[in-house]
């Protein structure tokens, strides 16, 4: 459902993402097709298949990771791990959802996995930065007065309304792609979103940021 | 905080109606104008935290590591260890393939009243569907409960053996999360169910093996 919002056509959590991209109503028949033969060929142990999921999702996938991680290198060795994941369980995957789907899914858990195994969240509070890294790391976007405050802010955020909130804010996934990535029904991805909004509205607010702020 | 609470009201409701109105409100409301700013700064802000770089060694990195190891073969990432560890995804996949064509050549035959109904017609009965969904929440529970149980020692634990029910986790929690999504679009399709409570029993059982290890 899209519902036109106050200035921007999108009205905050109710309304699809900004470019969610992987799957739904406007994908195409031949879209389809391409992602059940790649699915086929990854399936059959293709590496070109593979590269080419890797061309196709693998900058999102490192900005992903990056955000969950607040490494670098920490990310890059998730999507190495996410590859190889799916390379071993290519040929048993049923399909039932889209493989980019999966393929975000299991980056999502290598990702938190890796954070549990090292004990910490994102050191993102102490610098306001994550460990960036030596070589130029660039956001397409334009920089934000708020991007440094927010960034902090949603280090401070439980790990599933964190991982909504980047999926569906930074990296512009449908709420269906979010709900389908999370494990949870297209709704709850909507209610996490919300609560994460609020949640960094306070910790903004905290910070004696929000509503001072405007776009 | 804004005196109005029209703003908090809104956003409780998942409403669009609800958002229009407060929409309507909030032109002439100077407090909701504020709380509806700072709501809207987070998600223009938000795409600024997107991350590019370069790594033109990535993709080598990837595909060396991938052709080093044969496709499909349950291998942990500790090599030497590769006797241990393929166990558990080795049986999981079995028991997600046994599940499958079990539920394809067996499911007409089995004699539950419910099952019968539903093979019948694909489709579930009310009173069906709320006896399934009594079971989805009873599995649940009981994940949750193992989860608990099991967390520790598989968050902490780097033996392979942990390492590979961890990733046989993953899996069998990429394949709830399909099933998941699928029976939010038709609750009511018997097969969906019966698959999703077989994965569930697949993580049930994973979780125990999981726990019983944790106190060998």
């Amino acid at each position: 459902m899209k519902i036109a919002a106050v200035s921007e056509n999108r009205l905050f959590f109710f309304g699809p993402a900004k470019g969610g991209n992987l799957e739904g109503e406007s994908r195409s028949p031949s879209e389809d097709a391409d992602e059940k033969a790649l699915r086929e060929r990854c399936g059959s142990g293709d590496i070109s298949a593979f590269e080419e999921l890797y061309r196709t999702h693998g900058a999102r996938m490192k900005s992903l990771a990056a955000n969950l991680l607040g490494s670098r290198t920490d990310a890059e060795d998730a999507v190495q791990e996410t590859f190889l994941k799916i390379y071993r369980g290519a040929s048993s995957f049923r399909g039932a959802a889209k493989l980019s789907t999966w393929t975000y899914r299991i980056l999502v858990n290598t990702c938190l996995d890796q954070r549990r195994r090292k004990g910490r969240a994102p050191d993102l509070t102490a610098s306001g930065q994550a460990d960036e890294p030596e070589a130029e790391v660039r956001s397409p976007a334009a920089d934000h007065p708020l991007r440094m405050d927010l960034e902090a802010s949603l280090a401070s955020l439980e790990e599933k309304h964190r991982t909504v909130f980047l999926l569906f804010e930074v990296e512009g996934f449908t709420h269906r792609e979010v709900g389908e990535i999370v494990g949870v029904p297209e709704g709850k991805s909507r209610t996490l979103l919300f609560e994460s909004k609020r949640e960094l509205q306070r910790l903004l607010r905290r910070r004696g940021i929000a509503g001072e702020t405007r776009a | 905080m804004s005196g109005c609470n029209r703003f908090e009201e809104a956003t409780r409701r998942e409403d669009p109606g609800a958002w229009r109105a407060f929409l309507a409100h909030a032109s002439g409301c100077a407090d909701c104008r504020e709380e509806l700013a700072a709501w809207e700064a987070t998600s223009h802000a938000a795409p600024s935290l997107k991350k590019s770089w370069d790594s033109p060694n990535l993709w080598p990195r990837i595909e060396a590591a991938i052709t080093a190891q044969p496709s499909d073969t349950p291998v942990s990432s500790f090599r030497e260890h590769r006797r241990l560890t393929w166990v558990p995804l080795a049986a999981a996949a079995a028991l997600f393939v046994i599940a499958a064509v079990g539920l394809q050549v067996l499911g007409p035959t089995v004699t539950t009243p419910l099952t019968t109904r539903s093979m019948k017609d694909p489709l579930l009965e009310e009173s069906a569907l709320s006896e399934v969904e009594k079971s989805e929440r009873a599995y649940v529970d009981s994940i949750g409960r193992l989860s608990r149980l099991a967390e520790p020692r598989l968050s902490q634990s780097d033996s392979p053996l942990f390492v590979s029910y961890r990733e046989k986790i993953t899996l069998i929690d990429s394949a709830i999360g399909d099933l998941r999504a699928q029976v939010e679009q038709n609750r009511y399709n018997t097969h969906l169910r019966r698959e999703l409570l077989a994965v569930y029993r697949e993580k049930q059982h994973t979780l125990e093996q999981v726990v019983r290890e944790a106190k060998s």
